[in-house]
């Protein structure tokens, strides 16, 4: 499907295929495959439980996955066994394809003791190499773009929930990645806070970022994603173009998610 | 009153010579103690069970057997080691300053590696998945991350460690060193005025204790900006 503005008109920049991940003998993903192509929004929705989380999680590495592939820009991320686990072959790797995949946390996690400034400018010096004025010009740009400018010199403790997570999406923007992960990043929001959040969200669907959400808001799934995946007990339950798969579920269980949620 | 006037005037500059002395324990202790202390904390939180074993059995050494013996070991022990007398250090390892100065670095790193290590588990795990999400290694989220958080986490702790370390290099005076409380010693064994010398002594200490207050106050307030302005 082509889309005004490119949504799922691009190259693969995510393939994640039969991913798999189980916490002792509790298997938590059962086997999942995702691909998102440049400019696609892709929506994750599931009850608490179902594993999106981890699944976005275990795509940059910060959980290990039990089994699967994940390809970034075609790079595949190497896995090897240590000790009986499966863990990454090289750390060097990581590291370097992290820096591509920018992640939105539900409890921001913006770095307490530094500044908002300097939030922003810590990943693009000390992981991609910029110097300190160039990081500094892209910083208070991607600032300004959610709304933050005027907090730069601020401590995230001295801001609100909404700012601190605007704060964050600047920082992950701020590190020009490919692929931008967003894990339920308006759920430790008040209500009245959630719009400013979803609206910078909004705006980055609109110029094409590509963007893995997992999230509650059916409206924003509804609106700005080009796909929807339903998670269901570690599966894919549904999946599919979002106005027509949310008006009109094929599954069962995700049909009951919807009138449960309300929206 | 009289009594303490003549004290002064008699030992002031013996009292100023053994609280210089004093200083120059705490300073230089404190600052290779807490250098120290990084690495003991960081052995202690390691993955190695032989690293973090040894760590675990200095820091329990240490902080399990008293102060004053460990001088002794130190300053009694180290020449009973016919490797250590002929070592080229044995000139410097004989000296008494040094020996206090070795047990003081060696038993306060116990008890600070401790204070870092707390510091460093309290680090919220969600500050340090973030930068390893954003690409940083293992040793960038410890440079940027961790401990620049941990040492905010530690410093209310860590003043009162330094002022432990302040009152415990008075042992310093049972092997020979005339610092503030040996020389606290001669004038009272000179004097017969017992109770005014330590009363002088123990102002001094009093004093050094409120310096160290300050200085830790001053960097709270630099370090710990972040949490202080939010209140």
């Amino acid at each position: 499907m082509v889309t005004p503005n490119g949504h799922g008109n691009g190259r693969a920049a995510l393939e994640v295929t039969g991913l798999r991940k189980a916490f002792g003998s509790h298997e938590v993903l059962k086997g999942i495959s995702l691909t998102a192509r440049d400019h696609d929004v892709v929506a994750i929705l599931g009850s608490s439980g179902s594993g999106k989380s981890t699944f976005l999680r275990c795509i940059n590495l910060l959980e290990i996955p039990s089994a699967g592939e994940v390809r970034v820009k075609g790079e595949l991320i190497e896995m090897t066994q240590r000790r009986g686990e499966p863990a990454p072959a090289n750390m060097k790797q990581v590291d370097r394809i992290r820096s591509k995949l920018s992640m939105v946390f539900q409890q921001f996690n913006l770095w307490q003791h530094m500044t908002v400034l300097e939030n922003v400018t810590a990943g693009q010096i000390h992981v991609l190499g910029r110097d300190k004025a160039e990081a500094t010009e892209k910083a208070e740009a991607m600032l300004a773009k959610v709304g933050v400018a005027d907090k730069r010199s601020h401590y995230p403790s001295q801001l609100s929930g909404g700012q601190q997570q605007r704060v964050a999406i600047a920082r992950a923007l701020a590190m020009d990645p490919e692929v931008m992960l967003f894990d339920e990043p308006t759920s430790a929001l008040d209500p009245e806070l959630v719009n400013e959040v979803l609206r910078v969200m909004r705006s980055l669907a609109e110029e094409g970022r590509t963007m893995l959400v997992v999230t509650h808001e059916i409206g924003f799934a509804r609106e700005a994603a080009n796909k929807v995946m339903f998670l269901h007990q570690g599966l894919v339950e549904d999946e599919g173009e979002p106005r027509a798969l949310l008006a009109n579920p094929n599954s069962e269980r995700f049909r009951q998610f919807l009138s449960g949620s309300l929206k | 009153m009289q009594v303490f006037l003549d004290i002064v005037r008699e030992y002031g500059f013996d009292f100023l010579e053994g609280t210089w002395l004093t200083v120059q324990l705490v300073v230089i202790s404190a600052i290779l103690g807490f250098l120290l202390a990084v690495p003991v904390a960081l052995a202690r939180l390691s993955d190695s069970r032989i690293v973090a074993a040894t760590a675990s059995g200095y820091s329990l050494f240490f902080r399990g057997t008293p102060l004053l013996v460990q001088i002794f070991l130190v300053y009694f022990g180290l020449g009973q080691f016919g490797f250590v007398r002929d070592s080229i250090l044995w000139p410097l390892l004989r000296e008494p300053f040094v020996c206090a100065l070795i047990t003081f670095v060696l038993n306060t790193a116990a008890y600070s590696g401790e204070i870092v290590r707390g510091g460093i588990l309290a680090v919220p795990r969600g500050e340090v998945e973030a930068a390893r999400a954003c690409g940083m290694s293992t040793a960038k989220t410890y440079r940027l991350v961790i401990l620049p958080r941990a040492f905010s986490i530690c410093l209310p702790a860590y003043s009162n460690e330094v002022i432990i370390l302040m009152k415990g290099t008075s042992l310093a005076s049972t092997i020979t060193l005339l610092e503030l409380t040996g020389m606290a010693r001669l004038a009272a064994s000179a004097t017969y005025q017992p109770i005014q010398v330590f009363v002088i002594a123990g102002l001094i200490y009093y004093l050094m204790t409120l310096i160290i207050a300050r200085i830790f106050r001053v960097l709270e307030a630099r370090y710990n900006r972040y949490i202080t302005d939010a209140r």
